[in-house]
């Protein structure tokens, strides 16, 4: 039977000199999931996703992908891995035709995706035909999604993958990623926008200061650390305050709260209010996103 | 292999350039040898010039009348330096700090490609575009040689040598420029670096010809193991220059092979 863990990050530290990037960090990626790492910038995503590629040595930790330790055998890793870096670049001087046949000359392998991803990306033959230098920011990220995809690897590793995609794109883009994953591909998914995380991942870490600060399902993260709550009073209480929850609308007797943590108490106090209407709205992950962030500075 | 054909394609205009440039220089000087009789002009002119400026030519300036003297004048030209020091520090400096710097070295290295291996095809590259370029110089030489004058087979042995010590000398260069690239993360830094290295390696060179005091720096310049007048009267030993040179060379290999397998990247 297979190991159904693909990446296995254990303690995972790498200092700059003396300053961490990333410090002590854990987690698991499971087969068949697409798993956020969410964190604004310079949290030490993009530092994390070096590592898991042998691009960065680590200064404490082990990583392990498909089992194996990628210090040692970085090259066969490599070989199943697919990767798209946050800032795409490559050669100026080729078309984007040459670069894609570069690159599976490079990876030794026959670019099976590849034209149905140049259809499905609307990339047309003239586009192809343009050196790199002259592509747009979309277009070159299109190039890079498609070099990323087109051996049809076991991992994907994705950095910021839809920075310069129009919206049709995206959408296109996440229906590739839910696609993948129906049939057993495993994504990393980095990103510091929230909505798209929201949209296609099943488990978020949440990585702040080069420490995971959060490492849950999505609907777990919801539910386990911030709740809205909505009520309409009946009559004016004056000074109205509730345990653990920060006001974020009023208006005349309608107040919306933001609530962390368990509710119990909350739910105490809030029966010796006149309540009229009462409604406890889903909350979106940016909320999550911006409690964990308020929480910990 | 597929990596060895990328860089040549990246570089073929300078290379044909600089193919062209060095072969007209070549044919150019070993013809007006034939052209310009200054078999006696040129030592009472070069006696005339103060001690300093003499150097400045070489050290068998004087023999420059001759076939042989412009031949081995040639390939040691400031022009023919200058340019050969550009293909050499140009690979290097824009293949690994040069593509840290703009992001393409970390897609190539999420490939499955060794550091090692993509190393080697760099040095590969280098040294082959190296080859052609000097080759070129070599066969124009040879032409001009035969057109205007007589080509002996002493005379072919002592140019091939001197291509040889000239291919080594600028293989040596890439190499420093290598172990430079290896630990820095921006091109054009490497670059301006490794052109203050070549430029100080020469003045030194020049210096020290001049200037008793800094003569003791001689045996630690890599110019003084390329002295194309000293070989083709030989008074100076092809092994010995080969020897240092290639030691240099493996030095630097090794080092840019250990740093360029340990380093960060982007860095």
């Amino acid at each position: 039977m297979k190991d159904p863990t693909v990446i296995s990050v254990s303690n995972l530290s790498k200092y700059y000199g003396g300053v961490p990037g990333v410090q002590e960090i854990n987690f698991d990626v499971n087969r068949g999931e697409i798993f956020g790492f969410l964190g604004p910038n310079g949290a030490g995503k993009t530092s994390t996703i070096r590592m898991l590629l042998d691009l960065l040595r680590p200064t404490s930790g082990k990583i392990k992908i498909f089992g194996q330790q990628i210090e040692r055998h970085s090259q066969e890793i490599r070989k199943r891995c697919g990767y798209l870096p946050g800032s795409f670049a490559a050669y100026g001087n080729i078309s984007g035709a040459e670069f894609l046949r570069f690159a599976a000359a490079m990876r030794r392998t026959k670019p099976k995706k590849q034209k149905s991803l140049i259809d499905r990306f609307q990339l047309s033959q003239g586009d192809l035909a343009k050196k790199i230098k002259h592509l747009s920011q979309g277009m070159l990220q299109k190039l890079g999604i498609i070099q990323a995809f087109f051996h049809d690897p076991d991992l994907l590793i994705l950095d910021e993958p839809t920075s310069g995609l129009d919206p049709l794109m995206q959408e296109e883009f996440y229906h590739l990623l839910r696609e993948i994953q129906q049939a057993g591909k495993t994504i990393f998914f980095s990103s510091h926008n929230l909505p798209e995380v929201e949209k296609v991942c099943h488990r978020i870490a949440i990585i702040r200061e080069g420490k995971l600060v959060a490492l849950e399902t999505l609907e777990g993260l919801k539910k386990k650390k911030l709740k809205r709550l909505r009520f309409t009073l009946s009559h004016p209480v004056p000074g109205l305050e509730l345990p653990g929850a920060s006001l974020i609308v009023q208006k005349d007797l309608s107040y919306e709260f933001l609530v962390e943590g368990d509710i119990q108490m909350l739910l105490q106090r809030l029966s010796t209010f006149p309540i009229e209407d009462l409604t406890l709205p889903e909350t979106d992950l940016e909320e999550v996103f911006m409690a964990y962030y308020r929480s910990e500075e | 292999m597929t990596y060895i054909f990328f860089i040549w394609k990246s570089h073929r205009g300078f290379l044909l350039v600089s193919m062209i440039f060095i072969s007209v220089i070549q044919f150019l000087i070993l013809k007006m040898v034939t052209t310009i009789d200054y078999s006696t002009m040129l030592p009472q002119l070069l006696e005339q010039l103060p001690e300093n400026i003499r150097v400045l030519f070489g050290d068998n300036a004087f023999s420059m009348a001759t076939v042989e003297g412009a031949a081995a004048g040639g390939l040691n030209h400031p022009l023919v330096l200058v340019l050969l020091s550009l293909a050499a520090i140009l690979i290097p400096s824009r293949h690994i700090a040069g593509e840290a710097e703009t992001g393409t070295l970390e897609l190539i290295l999420s490939f499955p490609v060794r550091r090692t291996t993509l190393l080697i095809n760099l040095y590969i590259s280098a040294v082959v575009f190296l080859f052609v370029v000097i080759f070129c110089a070599l066969c124009a030489s040879l032409l001009s040689i035969n057109m205007f004058h007589q080509l002996t087979p002493v005379l072919f042995v002592k140019l091939l040598t001197i291509c040889c010590n000239l291919w080594l000398l600028f293989i040596c260069i890439m190499s420093i420029t290598m172990v430079l690239s290896v630990f820095e993360k921006e091109g054009s830094r490497v670059g301006m670096r490794a052109a203050s290295v070549v430029l100080f390696f020469y003045l030194l060179h020049y210096l020290s010809s001049i200037w008793n005091t800094i003569q003791f720096t001689k045996p630690f310049n890599i110019f003084t193991y390329y002295q194309p007048s000293s070989l083709m009267s030989e008074q100076r030993s092809f092994l010995l220059h080969f020897g240092v040179l290639s030691t240099l060379i493996l030095i630097c290999f090794f080092v840019s092979l250990y740093q360029f397998n340990r380093r960060d990247i982007p860095g």
